[in-house]
């Protein structure tokens, strides 16, 4: 064991902070078209994609250099990509399932941010239980003829394209019915409508689609093999950066305690308080734990040995622990948790005013809520682990007992 | 003994609950979230004038305990209703009344019983914390007034109240310095800026005092003798707060309950996962336990028991945990439909988490249990 950063990777580093140092725009960019500006630099830095093949426009590199450059931009609190979804989920998946043609086609398009996609999964009726999706896509001739409705779809209004599960076998098992395939959000039959989250902003949406007609062409994968396909996704999210989540958290951590050296709770500075400490030590070891399994994963990844079902345990454990950690956060402000604007400069999150509502400690507070829910509930995640990690049991379960049945009857 | 609510006291909830049900349902509450002043005063007026008020009959009020407010808190805490309620009769309402004042009593009560006149207490200042030592927004008294200068934080409807009572300091540090002064909202010198928080149904302020004169028969009590009455104000406002949280949470077990009972995912009823019935039924321990705390703590109120700031401060501590847990939880039973704007569950955990660190934060009310133990101040 050793658990040093090589000469190597450290020079990496370097170069990144200097990069970073240099490009970073003074202005954040807010408009989508200084955001692509923003991303097309990051791009051509080389910094997105970055463990892709060179033929798709990637850099093949390791992933360690990767968790660097993740790391430095969270640190330089660089503006984020566009894409995250396009880049994080919908490329690698496409690298695995996809044709020469999708991957030539699409992969450099994500890359640029030439094309935004997101995530056209979750419906009303079937969140948790993904596989019961009723959205279909009717084979007519060498077309698709899509029909039915989507939501908590990320980013769908500024979407160009969308990954999509739909039922292509009504007959077939639940899981063995389903198809992936690629939609262009802007042709007629596309509706979105944004909706609106408990932190105030619009993040997600509702989309629905009527006769939606999509080219034999844009089934990503084999026919009825969606289920599979859409689990290399999941394991994307669930994977997620951790090592930039902890720069994201420690960031946080150093401005909670400059404003702990301001903030006057009973008296005194609240960084006397003996409470406040008590805090502000359990957020910082929270967070050294994170990094620390964020290490032991990355050393995995060095090696090639992808995660499986166990991307669960750091999923279950990232998305708990901001949850308290942000809980916590507040605790130490008192009423100026509340705020989600206007808090006394010295109080607040970002000095920087540019991140409005956005920058605010409540914000990330609410945000903190969603973590446990999306890419898997904090419920989901737990029977994964018991039973697919610890192999226990399967709990007794309706749709298990109708397919059971079914099959029974099949014979 | 007898820990059930008397007739009068079912009565009473009932009364609340259907007022506030028809006349604050959640389409008014949203739109009061965007409302400038963030109340409707007719709403306010009519619901006072139904008796809901605790001060003595001879100002006009109905007697009513703190077990009753604690009710009628609860009621709100479950619409969650927007308006100057608790702001008017826990804060500004329980000091008048402790100050021993009978002038100021005659002179505000009797509006204040007829809905006429909405009041509130500025207290808290940059620095976070209920305690004597917080208080240092100076009040100097020059000629036949005092003059206010300073800074008052997160005053409860502070941009709509008629008057506006301010802890002030006027003479030396720590609790013999403090004096309670009333000012008029529209007093020349006084900047009314309003805060931008979470819970959009409980608006508050911030006060800048530039100069402010007061007269100085708008002196409640004796000049440096306030604390006492603070105390007290702050005991019934620990309860209050307790009882709001307790409705939230309440209302965010019933709605969560309700949703495992009729949304299915793997062909089931989600209440039919352990995982989900172990999670709500935790949350009906605590939001019993939480009933039981603030209902005793209310009581002992009522009743000047010995234990009586001792179980206020039991109940804030607890139930600070208890509607954090259990609002938190709903949102998570309810997955991406709870993290909605459109839907309701949010309005009740931004309501609990606004109160968590309101009239004190779980940790200063654990000290005050254990400062309240050692006195030996504990239950006969
Ligand atoms: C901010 C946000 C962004 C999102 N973005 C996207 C997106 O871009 N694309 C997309 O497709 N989806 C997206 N989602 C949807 C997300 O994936 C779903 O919300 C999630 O899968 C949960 O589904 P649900 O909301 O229907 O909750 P449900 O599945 O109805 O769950 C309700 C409750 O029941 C519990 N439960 C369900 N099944 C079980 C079980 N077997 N055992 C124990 N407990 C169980 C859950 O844990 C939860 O507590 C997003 C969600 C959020 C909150």
């Amino acid at each position: 064991m050793d658990l040093n950063y090589t000469a190597e990777d450290k020079a990496f580093r370097q170069q990144v902070r200097r990069w970073l140092e240099e490009n970073i725009p003074k202005k954040r960019p807010e408009t989508l078209d200084e955001r692509r500006a923003w991303h097309r630099k990051l791009y051509e830095a080389g910094y997105l994609g970055m463990g892709w093949p060179k033929e798709y426009g990637g850099q093949e590199a390791r992933p360690m250099e990767q968790a660097i450059v993740g790391e430095e931009l969270a640190r330089a609190n660089a503006p984020v990509s566009l894409n995250g979804l396009g880049i994080g989920i919908v490329a690698p998946t496409l690298i695995h399932h996809g044709t020469e043609h999708q991957k030539r086609n699409h992969v450099s398009k994500i890359l640029t941010a030439e094309e935004l996609w997101c995530q056209l999964y979750s419906e009303p009726n079937s969140g948790s239980d993904l596989a019961s999706l009723q959205c279909r896509a009717d084979v007519d001739g060498d077309e698709f003829v899509i029909n039915g409705q989507k939501i908590w779809t990320s980013g769908a209004v500024i979407a160009d394209w969308g990954i999509l599960l739909a039922r292509t076998d009504r007959s077939a098992p639940k899981h063995q019915g389903i198809s992936c395939l690629m939609l262009d959000m802007h042709q007629p039959g596309v509706e979105v409508r944004p909706l609106k989250q408990i932190s105030g902003s619009s993040e997600f949406c509702e989309v629905f689609f009527t006769n939606v007609r999509v080219n034999a062409d844009n089934l990503i994968g084999e026919m009825n093999a969606g289920w599979r396909i859409a689990q290399t996704t999941l394991s994307y999210e669930r994977g997620g950066n951790v090592l930039s989540r902890v720069v994201r958290l420690q960031e946080m951590y150093d401005r909670m305690i400059a404003v702990c050296k301001a903030l006057k709770r009973n008296g005194k500075p609240a960084i006397e308080d003996p409470n406040v400490r008590q805090k502000l030590g359990e957020i910082y070891a929270e967070i050294e734990v994170l990094r620390y399994s964020a290490l032991r994963l990355l050393s995995r990844l060095e090696k090639g040995q992808r995660p499986g079902p166990e991307a669960s345990i750091s999923k279950l454990h990232y998305s708990e622990l901001d949850k308290h950690v942000q809980e916590l956060f507040l605790d130490i402000l008192g009423p100026y948790g509340l705020q989600t604007g206007g808090l006394p400069p010295e109080y607040a999150l970002h000095a920087d005013s540019d991140f409005g509502e956005a920058g605010s400690w409540a914000y990330s507070f609410f945000w903190s809520r969603a973590g446990t829910i999306y890419a898997g509930s904090s419920e989901i995640q737990k029977n994964i682990l018991g039973e697919r990690v610890l192999g226990l049991p399967k709990e007794v379960r309706e749709d298990r007992i109708a397919l059971a049945q079914k099959a029974a009857a099949g014979d | 003994m007898d820990f059930d609510f008397t007739e009068d006291q079912v009565m009473l909830r009932g009364l609340v609950r259907e007022f506030l049900t028809e006349q604050a349902p959640v389409a008014h509450v949203r739109a009061m979230m965007d409302d400038e002043r963030g109340y409707d005063p007719d709403i306010y007026r009519r619901f006072v004038q139904l008796g809901m008020l605790p001060f003595p009959e001879e100002y006009g009020g109905a007697g009513l305990g703190m077990v009753e407010q604690a009710i009628i808190l609860e009621e709100m805490g479950r619409i969650p209703y927007p308006g100057p309620y608790f702001a008017t009769v826990i804060l500004a309402g329980s000091a008048i009344m402790a100050s021993g004042d009978e002038q100021a009593m005659a002179r505000y009560l009797p509006d204040v019983c007829n809905g006429d006149l909405t009041m509130t207490l500025a207290f808290l200042e940059d620095s976070i914390g209920w305690g004597p030592g917080e208080i240092a927004l100076a009040a100097k008294k020059d000629g036949d007034a005092y003059v206010l200068n300073g800074i008052k934080r997160f005053v409860p409807f502070g941009h709509t109240a008629d008057v506006i009572l301010v802890a002030a300091r006027t003479g030396s540090s720590g609790a013999k310095g403090i004096s309670l002064i009333a000012v008029p909202r529209d007093a020349a010198g006084l900047r009314i800026d309003k805060d931008v928080i979470s819970d959009l149904t409980e608006k508050s302020a911030t006060l800048h005092f530039d100069k402010v004169r007061a007269p100085a028969e708008n002196l409640l009590g004796a000049e440096g003798g306030a604390w006492p009455a603070l105390e007290t104000m702050l005991q019934h406002a620990a309860v209050g707060a307790s009882a709001e949280m307790l409705g939230a949470s309440r209302k965010s077990l019933e709605m969560s309950t309700d949703y495992a009972k009729v949304r299915k995912q793997f062909g089931q009823f989600i209440g039919q996962f352990q995982a989900v019935k172990h999670k709500l039924s935790e949350m009906l321990v605590a939001v019993e336990n939480a009933h039981a705390a603030t209902y005793y703590a209310a009581w002992a109120l009522d009743a000047d028991a010995p234990d009586a700031a001792l179980a206020a401060s039991v109940a804030k501590s607890f139930v600070n945990g208890a509607s954090r847990k259990v609002c938190g939880e709903a949102i998570q039973v309810h997955g991406g439909i709870g993290f909605t704007w459109e839907y309701d569950l949010h309005l009740y955990f931004k309501r609990a988490k606004y109160f968590e660190p309101m009239y004190g934060d779980l940790e200063e009310h654990r000290e005050r249990v254990l400062q309240e133990v050692l006195a030996g101040h504990i239950s006969g």
